[in-house]
């Protein structure tokens, strides 16, 4: 009995020594910050001042507020353009890649390298291409077209730069899964007479799900926190029209030092992102026939 | 399985020599690089070329005071403010830092800024703008006297424009009153050569700008709102819904749209060196703006040029003044040592760095001759500047808040300039979002 | 049955119209960035540098880009070795060992996945302020240097799947933990710590929103922020700004060039299994 139980002591010792690190590191600086967090949304601070306790107001200031509002609907719109754009693209891209002709490695690497590069600094090259005066595409095109500023062209290029960063990335997870798909299906669906049209709709697309799970609910969380592209091509857009979120969380903790309604933006933002998760889990459970995790 | 068991403390001991070797690069890196015994004070400022004349005027301090090191710290214009409040708030910002009167009212008010005491030597609009609640809260370092209109000679003489009718010119709503905007389209060109003020002129293809109407506070829309009779800011609050301030941005906005003498708001909106850069070039034929950029154009224009005065508007010539002071922050570690560097800042000695070189004028007036001789020797005349601040001026807003509020216009007055929103309209719904904002 | 050829031809067509796409932009940067600045002014935008100059390079490196690369190379290195340690040893405790409690704390880690990194900037500013840590390095460097719960997620999932006859075989050669660790785990594990790896410093270099909050002037700037004040400062100066860029682009794409096959191929085999 006694050697079970001191094993067993052992064995947690073990297991929670092992785990110490990184348990200081989650509670210290994640679990903490959330915390802290609820608690600033009830307080209002200006950074230089002291802080003071105002209940419910900032709630109330946030969830009124217009630019708010604004601010999800946008980042809604953008995740609704970019993440199936990136899907769609993605595949196109691994399917081609998945042939395997000759040459391919090159094609693979290459289409990666923008997702590589740091966001921020992509943004501020894609600043320079689509400036109006002096910019690349302007003097491509010969006539000056006001990407940015163009209320109804800034939210579609803000995306398109996104996707432009992501389709590399996303195309390896399909090509990934495309891959593993065992050879002995395809053919004898060839077997049976099947074209390739048909084997991709019914076989590899079915068969990608647990795929399609992943780059949609990596999409959906990364497109929610894009921030560094804002930054540095619209600052926001013009009115608005590229305020995504964590840019107007920045904004109104850094910028109009209002850090108490920086917090309720930053909950509000993390409540919508636990949702949208499980809803997408609850979506794709019933339908992967793989154990993913 | 395992051949060598031991071996995976080598491994262990490889990771942690690593650490080592990488944490100490981390500590040489961070060292303070304190030369034996020496104060090491940081002064925090925006301006490129006051920042060469301090490093002057501190190499000259040294001399008197050799245990006392002045670096000075240069952080764009663009994103000065926000980076201090965050510095400031969390306990790392330099010893000295700029502060101009539109932002110092918070810090004041937060017990951020050192308290100093007024000289009888130092501009007293400067000492005004700053002093709050009593106190005045800086030393100052320069004012920006008025505004004036910059012009490329030559482009005048090929347009046939006299620089006196320049400096006469009216801005009215009235067209047979105003003459600034007729004299602009005749100095506006397309690719084409053909002038504004004639038919068949593109506006797409515009290669010279005739002037540079954007949503520049200092240097176009002050002075706009105060020729027009209107303000900006009532205190701490917004106030520039008003209809005199609404004629100010119409006509403006309407230079750039409508009469395209100016460059698209596309250009200028995001960019403030935009049109001087343009100017530089030989593609605007007036720049309107003050002395902050008159050394830069000095040395770097390679056309003749001049100084006209500001346009007159409705209610007269009316330009706004700023000045700039240089303040102590009271959570410095060495309080001694940066109130010595307060005080050379403050003396004649110190401040007339800014005006040997025309960096700038000084706000301590016996060094503000050094500012004059300089401009003089060169054969510029400053008067213009300075002439315009004879007649009544507007003042530079600023207030608790004001940053935050600012931010808050910054959407709406975008679109307003590019032509898309109404002005009376967007001045309403702007003012009452700074405001709000303001109050947060 | 259509030719394969001609399909192929689609398909290589496809192939290099997405490659073209991906490089353009990358090309036209280092080609402004090597554009003299009067040049770039007086001529039009797109003309190629003649002759060729590294004189945007030298104003970089005035600007303080040398020391930037050095503190970002730093923080990266330290953060990946410390992520990557620690990571392993929690996800070996979670896949490997019995434990109360162990399931529960695993969910918790798996829980935090969801928090977004913009939600914990302000609190960990603040927790950083009183510390009077800010503006250091360590600060840059402590929120994620203890683990990552994406890394020990994933390497848990791996760590799950050695056949645990070969770690019973060490145990019974007299290896302690640390022994199977490093003999038996580690090895069996190398596409995903290759990707991990890849993972972990391709976002810490990148890092651009904590940096630019947590840090202040010259000492501790990284290469993004150096990045975006140089934009701010030197606004429509574009052969500077591109040449800025550049540097913070090339390290990455070097290394990943490096190591790309090895790298690429491992992202596509532990992709999803």
């Amino acid at each position: 009995m006694t050697q079970v139980n001191s094993r067993r002591i052992r064995s947690t010792l073990l297991g929670y020594g092992l785990l110490a690190p990184s348990l200081f590191g989650v509670v210290c600086f994640l679990l903490l910050p959330m915390l802290v967090v609820v608690w600033l949304s009830l307080h209002r601070w200006d950074l230089l001042g002291p802080i003071h306790y105002v209940g419910l107001a900032n709630w109330r200031s946030v969830l009124t507020d217009p630019s708010f509002g604004n601010s999800l609907l946008v980042t809604c719109a953008f995740i609704a353009i970019v993440v199936p754009t990136q899907i769609v693209l993605g595949l196109a891209a691994a399917a081609m890649l998945a042939r395997e002709l000759p040459g391919t490695g090159v094609f693979r690497a290459l289409y990666v390298i923008p997702w590589i590069c740091s966001p921020l600094a992509v943004a501020v090259l894609w600043r320079w291409i689509l400036a109006p005066t002096d910019g690349a595409v302007s003097t491509l095109l010969g006539r000056r077209i006001e990407w940015l500023t163009d209320p109804g062209l800034a939210l579609p290029v803000v995306s398109a730069v996104t996707v432009w960063t992501n389709v590399g990335y996303v195309a390896l997870f399909f090509l990934a899964g495309i891959l593993a798909i065992p050879p002995q299906i395809h053919a004898a669906a060839r077997i049976d007479g099947a074209d390739s049209w048909q084997r991709f709709w019914r076989i590899t697309m079915p068969m990608l799900r647990p795929t399609f799970f992943f780059v949609s609910v990596t999409g959906v969380v990364s497109a929610a926190q894009v921030f560094d592209t804002v930054y540095a091509l619209t600052g926001g857009g013009p009115a608005g029209r590229t305020d995504l979120v964590a840019h107007s969380i920045y904004a109104e903790a850094f910028g109009a030092a209002a850090i108490g309604r920086a917090a309720v933006m930053a909950l509000v933002l993390f409540v919508i992102l636990v949702g949208v998760t499980i809803v997408q889990h609850l979506y794709f459970r019933r339908r992967i026939s793989y154990d993913l995790t | 399985m395992i051949t060598r068991p031991r071996s995976s403390m080598l491994v262990l001991t490889a990771l942690l020599t690593v650490t080592a070797v990488l944490a100490g690069v981390v500590v040489w890196l961070g060292r303070t690089e304190d030369p034996a015994g020496k104060t090491i004070v940081t002064v925090r400022l925006w301006d490129e070329q006051v920042a060469a004349a301090y490093r002057e005027s501190f190499d000259v301090f040294s001399r008197t005071h050799p245990d006392i090191e002045i670096r000075t710290n240069l952080v764009s214009y663009a994103t000065y403010f926000d980076t201090l409040r965050t510095d400031v708030a969390g306990g790392g910002a330099d010893d000295i830092f700029w502060i101009n009167n539109s932002h110092f009212a918070e810090y004041a008010d937060n017990g951020r800024l050192m308290a100093v005491t007024p000289s009888p030597e130092w501009d007293s609009s400067v000492i005004g703008q700053f002093t709050r609640a009593g106190v005045l809260w800086g030393v100052p370092q320069l004012t920006d006297a008025g505004i004036a209109l910059y012009y490329n000679a030559d482009l005048l003489a090929t347009a046939g424009i006299n620089p006196a009718t320049l400096g006469e010119a009216r801005w009215d709503s009235n067209p047979s009153i105003d003459t600034l905007r007729p004299l602009l389209a005749r100095l506006t060109v397309d690719s084409n050569g053909k002038t504004a003020a004639e038919s068949g002129f593109d506006a797409r293809r515009i290669r010279q700008w005739g002037y540079n109407a954007a949503n520049d506070l200092q240097g176009i829309n002050l002075n706009y709102i105060g020729s027009a009779g209107g303000v900006f800011a009532d205190g701490d609050r917004f106030a520039f819904d008003n209809p005199q301030t609404v004629v100010a941005f119409h006509y403006v906005v309407d230079l750039i749209n409508r009469d395209n003498v100016a460059p698209p708001a596309s250009d200028t909106n995001d960019n403030g060196d935009f049109s001087r850069n343009q100017f530089l070039s030989g593609r605007m034929a007036v720049l309107q703006s003050g002395t902050y950029n008159l050394a830069q154009i000095a040395e770097q224009a390679r056309f003749n040029w001049g100084i006209a005065m500001l346009p007159t508007g409705p209610a007269g010539r009316v330009s706004v003044t700023n000045g700039i002071v240089a303040a102590g922050n009271p959570a410095t570690r060495h309080p001694e040592a940066a109130r010595a560097v307060l005080d050379w800042l403050g003396s004649t000695a110190g401040n007339a760095f800014l005006g040997r070189r025309g960096a700038a004028i000084p706000a301590v007036l016996p060094a503000q001759r050094a500012y004059f001789d300089y401009w003089s020797a060169k054969k510029i005349d400053v008067t213009p500047f300075f002439a315009v601040l004879d007649g009544p001026r507007i003042e530079a807003p600023g207030g608790a808040g004001f940053g935050a509020g600012y931010q808050a216009i910054k959407p709406y007055f975008d679109e307003m300039f590019l032509g898309r929103r109404p002005v009376a309209q967007t001045l309403a719904a702007a003012q009452q979002a700074a405001n709000t904002a303001a109050q947060r | 049955m259509t030719s394969p050829s001609r399909g192929n031809t689609v398909i290589y067509t496809g192939l290099l119209v997405a490659a073209v796409l991906t490089v353009a932009p990358f090309a036209l940067s280092l080609l402004t960035s090597v554009t003299s600045a009067q040049q770039f002014a007086t001529g039009t935008p797109l003309s190629l540098p003649s002759p060729p100059t590294l004189s945007n390079y030298t104003a970089l490196g005035d600007a303080g880009f040398g020391r930037a690369l050095v503190v970002t190379a730093l923080m990266t290195a330290i953060i990946t070795l410390g992520q990557l340690t620690f990571s392993v040893l929690a996800a070996y405790a979670f896949a490997r060992l019995e434990f109360p409690g162990r399931d529960g704390l695993f969910w918790v880690y798996v829980a935090t996945l969801m928090v977004p990194g913009t939600v914990t900037v302000v609190p960990l500013y603040l927790m950083m302020a009183e510390m009077g840590l800010r503006n250091t390095f360590w600060a840059l460097v402590l929120p994620f240097l203890f683990g990552s719960p994406y890394a020990i997620f994933l390497l848990r999932e791996y760590f799950r799947a050695i056949p645990a006859d070969l770690l019973n075989a060490a145990k019974l050669d007299g290896a302690n933990t640390l022994d199977v660790i490093v003999h038996v785990v580690l090895p069996a594990s190398k596409p995903i710590l290759a990707t991990l790896t890849l993972i972990t410093v391709v976002s810490q270099w990148n890092s651009f929103m904590w940096p630019l909050v947590i840090t202040s002037g010259g000492r501790w700037r990284v290469l993004t922020v150096a990045t975006a004040g140089l934009q701010s400062q030197y606004n429509a100066q574009w052969t500077l700004v591109m040449a800025a860029t550049t540097v913070a682009i090339v390290p990455l794409v070097v290394l990943f060039a490096m190591f790309q096959r090895h790298i690429v191929r491992s992202i596509v085999v532990t992709g999803l299994k």
